[in-house]
């Protein structure tokens, strides 16, 4: 039986199998605003990679004893859908792998909304992947980034991400489903890109001090991509209005 | 010049205290998604937050043994008191009220309550209210002018309409909320409002 490392992921040009670059990201689209009942929310389209995220509140927290009388708490609920992929995630509800992923999006998030401007009070960030096909964690933080930012959520930064990893003995960035599975290791990272500092390094598999440097240099680049996406999403739904109104704003 | 700022984006390389803003290393970063021009920061979507001295525009929530409870679009929530209330009210009332103390986990206490009934109580962003009342409460005269109702609006974003044309009040505030960030407002509501109330005479 062929063993992972057998499996040929980079090809002899030093393209991968879908024929991107090793620092090239999948096709992202951002949409934000798409859900008229939720206080913010925003849909994530990166490869195939499908990823919706709603926002809800500040609102009364419930249930009372999570209630913190000097910030807000931050409620993050990732959950795929049991149509989403075709392996482990077909019975619906949470899982332990959906709780893990909830837990570090709430700790990214507490570190970058500013919880103290609303005491007592609860944030919701629920987050539904419809279709996935790797790095839907990494997806699920930047789509539920620019939700709270569309809910007007005061925050320190948006958070953006993307999963680098080896594969074929070579460093790439935005793995998809293959490269994920049967590479050698991978780095869902996830930056403030104001500071440039850390908000989510989970590493799965082996890589050398120099591959880590190496790949969170390779990570910050495609982060920066992801952040001017980002932004383009969250600008776009106003200047809709601009153009309707008439006037450029000046 | 105006320009949309998101949270993290840089809006003046001097630090500068105002809403919406904060200070890291001697610069101002936006928290929120705003209008930025010159150092002045308009947020264009928040929740209200109780101010001491705000007129907000509640709804009774709940009956409890000191008054009643208010919900007040907000996150928290403001408590009347029997003592200040002349008359006995139900869930679901709407009232207009002054927030008299708002305490630093923000609980309100509300006074000089006023039933509002017979009109129509419509939600807006509460960070768009100023744009609704206008300079000097300018945009909210041309509302009322031009439909002859009578407009109420709350700091917390409820605006209660009653008399004259409802529909068409509805319309232009919901019109000012989703232009509240462009330039050239009031003359393009003068226009619509003319426009739309000489349309509504010929049908009428």
């Amino acid at each position: 039986m062929a063993k992972k490392s057998d499996i040929q992921l980079v090809k002899s040009d030093g393209t991968r199998l879908d024929g991107r670059s090793p620092t090239d990201l999948r096709p992202l689209k951002i949409t934000a605003g798409v859900l008229k009942q939720a206080n913010g929310s925003a849909l994530v389209e990166w490869g195939r990679n499908k990823v919706l995220a709603a926002v809800y509140g500040p609102r009364e927290c419930f249930p009372k004893m999570l209630t913190n009388p000097y910030r807000a708490a931050i409620n993050a609920r990732y959950l795929m859908a049991p149509f989403s992929g075709n392996e482990e995630h077909s019975r619906s509800g949470p899982n332990r792998r959906s709780q893990e992923i909830s837990k570090v999006i709430q700790h990214v998030f507490e570190n970058l909304v500013l919880t103290e401007q609303f005491p007592k009070t609860m944030i919701d960030i629920c987050i539904e992947v419809l279709q996935s096909d790797g790095g839907t964690r990494i997806a699920a933080v930047t789509a539920a980034s620019v939700a709270l930012a569309d809910a007007g959520i005061p925050m320190r930064d948006l958070a953006c991400g993307v999963g680098v990893g080896k594969a074929s003995g070579q460093l790439l960035a935005d793995l998809d489903k293959g490269e994920d599975n049967f590479g050698e290791s991978d780095i869902p990272t996830v930056i403030s890109p104001r500071t440039g500092e850390l908000l989510l390094y989970q590493m799965d598999g082996m890589l050398t001090r120099e591959e880590i440097s190496r790949g969170f240099d390779l990570a910050t680049e495609a982060c920066m991509k992801v952040h001017a996406k980002q932004v383009e999403a969250l600008k776009k739904k106003y200047d809709t209005v601009l153009e309707e109104a008439g006037s450029n704003g000046e | 010049m105006k320009k949309i700022v998101v949270p993290g984006e840089q809006v003046s390389d001097r630090p500068v205290q105002c809403d919406g803003c904060f200070v890291d290393a001697g610069k101002t970063f936006a928290t929120t998604m705003s209008l930025a021009t010159d150092e002045r920061v308009i947020p264009l979507k928040g929740r209200y937050v109780p101010v001491l001295g705000d007129f907000v525009v509640g709804i009774v929530k709940e009956s409890i043994v000191i008054g009643y409870l208010l919900d007040l679009n907000s996150p928290y929530l403001a408590k009347l008191g029997d003592r200040d209330c002349r008359e006995e009210y139900r869930h679901g009332d709407v009232v207009s009220v002054k927030l008299a103390s708002v305490n630093e986990v923000h609980d309100a206490m509300a006074m000089e309550p006023r039933k509002l009934e017979g009109g129509t109580l419509v939600a807006i962003e509460p960070v768009k209210v100023p744009r609704v009342i206008g300079r000097n409460g300018s945009m909210l005269a041309l509302v009322q002018d031009h439909t002859g109702a009578q407009v109420s609006v709350g700091k917390n974003g409820r605006v209660y309409v009653k008399g004259g044309n409802v529909a068409l009040a509805v319309q232009a505030i919901n019109k000012i909320c989703a232009e509240a960030h462009t330039s050239g407002l009031t003359e393009r509501m003068t226009d619509f409002l003319k426009r739309e109330a000489a349309r509504s005479e010929q049908v009428n």
